[in-house]
């Protein structure tokens, strides 16, 4: 029966066999045909305004003035430093979405309620237990591992083997509550939070980047590395990759596939979470922040849906478009982007984008 | 038999609740039943029947309900503006099928979502049309001086277009297309290759029988509610709609009947329990959404082929 569910929402199990590096620069090429594209854009609305009017002449009554009165590089490095950094934080969202798709097959709906209760943790511990941050936002992080955990063993593990949509229910249901328990509680639905990791700026030149986005890309570099070497030199995390690459093979060799189905959960959700520290520092800790997943299910899509670093790569390039978006068009361009793009490369590439769709012709 | 059954339950349902809530209050809700339930049959098509995910069905419901809105706002007779706003939703849905003609499962799920996204970004941006996020308010439904203003007038269109939309998909399920549906449902590649049904044409039909449908469902909730804006239809619509054709069963057409009502008394089961509840917690907002998103999961885990397939298949 299994096997017929599956058919009926046509899935039947995908084949495992592409060239991960092949893809990798299918996916690299793609970013490189629609940079310069962005680019050309770029240059073309600057030029008239530049050698004409001195951006500090006050001649234009604009008022978007903190965007002009930089010269165009140092701003346009601004822009591009906060489209990484907001990048980040959508491929590590993506990131947590792919493990654990890959892992369990199931598609979590949860992800960006896990991020806002982690970061919701992290102010509890910080200012209601008085923890040193580090502390507290480690504590959160683990502590949101350990529910993914639990999630798995009583809920989420009903649905292996079910269609897609039992998953998508169940996670959404399970993000309904969470975001409910939170906005029970009457300190966390009133006001909003701010982490004060690094809310300095730093200055080189004329160059003004906020310190906290220099160390949401740090960070996230470094968890990447961290994950890296847990997939390539830990037993446990070459056991993850065996299962999520054929879990059956992987029972047969052994691979404990039910206990890493909840390491899959477990790590999924800390991501989310640690994904939820990062972003706290840029906008602020509030019931909403979770609403950033919507744009992470883009990146992983865009991603491919079935590699890691494809989506930590196409969340740094979204949240990039994004910010150029923000930049260069009319206001209200910038929520979309991420949508149309998405559209666009599953019209235009269906194979290239996401080797292992399924492709019709 | 089977469908004088049903009627006959729906009736003692609704004389029961008239009797409990009051007439006027029971009425309201059925045609809120009625509504929600043409729109969960139009999901019901595409995923129950044709078998693909769909998490954006909110936006078909906006497009159906702003078209309708916009027309009867200029005095356009509703004969002819519902089936603008049906015709508006058949167009949406071609158009949020179109990623489906190369794409399966998952990938074309996920470009619904990005398409209900835009949708909804494009309904608060373009103010000059749709006013934003202030909303837009309807007119009554009515023509050559009647008015349907009473829950009971109300009620009646609504389960009249019910039963219209139930024959119509019965009729479309049994013939040829419901063939093919059911057959991209079961397996996309024998269905394509072995029996030479052209999967695109079927999925766009699905699409276009469930856009026109959310259109429908969409027409009638703007005259019934009577003001709409962008955030009514966003994703949490999308997903109750989903939930209602889960609940219901989705293989099951009158499971969007069942489906609808319990999600549409669900809100009032959750706010009596909540005046049960102890202490401060109960009255805190937050509680409803816990007890929604309880109820999904207990729902999915324990009753994963919903409530219609406990009877006889059909």
């Amino acid at each position: 029966m299994p096997g017929q569910t599956f058919a009926a929402f046509g899935y039947p199990p995908k084949s495992r066999t592409v060239g991960r590096r092949c893809k990798l620069a299918l996916r690299a090429q793609t970013c490189i045909d629609l940079f310069p594209h962005c680019t050309a854009f770029l240059r073309r609305s600057r030029q008239p305004r530049h050698p004409l009017a001195p951006p500090d002449a006050g001649t234009c009554d604009d008022t978007g003035v903190n965007a002009l009165s930089l010269p165009p590089m140092s701003s346009l490095i601004q822009v591009l430093s906060s489209g990484v950094a907001i990048g980040c934080v959508y491929g590590l969202v993506a990131l947590s979405f792919v493990l654990i798709y890959k892992a369990t097959e199931a598609v979590s709906f949860m992800q960006g309620e896990l991020l806002m209760l982690g970061a919701f943790a992290a102010v509890a511990l910080s200012f209601g237990l008085d923890w040193p941050l580090w502390l507290a936002a480690l504590s959160a992080v683990g502590l949101l591992g350990l529910l993914g955990a639990g999630l798995e063993r009583l809920v989420l593990r009903r649905a292996i083997g079910q269609p897609h949509l039992v998953a998508v229910l169940l996670t959404f249901g399970l993000g309904l509550m969470m975001r409910g328990a939170v906005t029970s509680v009457p300190a966390a639905s009133h006001d909003m939070y701010r982490l004060p990791f690094a809310d300095r700026v730093l200055e080189i030149g004329a160059l003004a980047l906020s310190l906290s986005h220099l160390l949401v890309i740090v960070a996230t570099v470094l968890l990447a590395v961290l994950l890296t070497a847990f997939f390539r030199l830990t037993r446990a995390g070459l056991a993850l990759r065996a299962c999520s690459e054929d879990a059956r093979m992987a029972a047969l060799m052994g691979v404990p596939v039910a206990s890493m189905h909840t390491l899959a959960w477990a790590l999924g959700a800390a991501l989310a979470a640690f994904a939820g520290m990062l972003l706290a520092p840029i906008t602020f800790v509030h019931l909403n922040m979770g609403l950033i997943a919507l744009k992470a299910f883009p990146a992983a899509v865009l991603g491919g849906m079935s590699s890691l670093p494809g989506a930590l790569l196409a969340g740094i390039f979204l949240g990039v478009a994004e910010a150029l978006a923000g930049y260069l068009l009319p206001e209200g361009f910038k929520d979309v982007v991420p949508y149309a793009l998405l559209m666009l490369a599953l019209l235009l590439f269906p194979a290239g984008m996401s080797g292992r769709a399924q492709v019709r012709r | 038999m089977m469908r004088l059954r049903g009627v006959v339950v729906a009736t003692l349902v609704l004389l029961g609740a008239m009797l409990a809530f009051g007439a006027d209050h029971a009425l309201g809700q059925a045609t809120l039943v009625a509504t929600y339930a043409i729109a969960g049959l139009g999901l019901a098509v595409i995923v129950g029947q044709a078998g693909q995910i769909v998490l954006g069905q909110g936006a078909l419901v906006a497009v159906g309900a702003y078209v309708e809105a916009l027309l009867a706002q200029r005095g356009v007779p509703p004969f002819i503006s519902i089936v603008f706003a049906m015709m508006a939703g058949c167009l949406a849905g071609a158009c949020a099928s179109l990623p489906a003609r190369r794409l399966g499962g998952l990938y074309f799920g996920m470009s619904t979502l990005a398409f209900a996204m835009i949708v909804e970004e494009v309904l608060t941006r373009w103010e000059s049309l749709t006013r934003g996020g202030a909303g837009l308010s309807v007119p009554a439904l009515g023509w050559a001086g009647m008015e349907a203003v009473t829950p009971l007038a109300q009620f009646l269109i609504s389960a009249a277009a019910l039963v219209l939309a139930l024959v119509l998909c019965r009729r479309l399920c049994a013939g040829r297309i419901g063939r093919a549906w059911r057959a991209v449902r079961e397996d996309e590649v024998a269905a394509a290759e072995a029996c030479g049904i052209d999967l695109a044409r079927a999925k766009l039909a699905a699409f276009a029988v469930g856009g026109a449908l959310a259109g429908l469902a969409g027409a009638l909730y703007a005259h019934w509610i009577g003001f709409i804006s962008p955030e009514q239809f966003g994703l949490f619509f999308s997903f109750e709609l989903l939930m209602l054709v889960f609940i219901g069963g989705a293989r099951h057409l009158r499971g969007a009947v069942l489906g609808a009502l319990v999600i549409v008394s669900l809100p009032q089961f959750i706010t009596l329990l909540r005046d049960v509840l102890p202490g401060d917690w109960g009255r805190s907002a937050g509680v409803e959404s816990v007890l929604f998103g309880l109820v999904i999961v207990l729902v999915v885990l324990l009753r994963p082929q919903g409530i219609a397939a406990k009877g006889r298949a059909g």
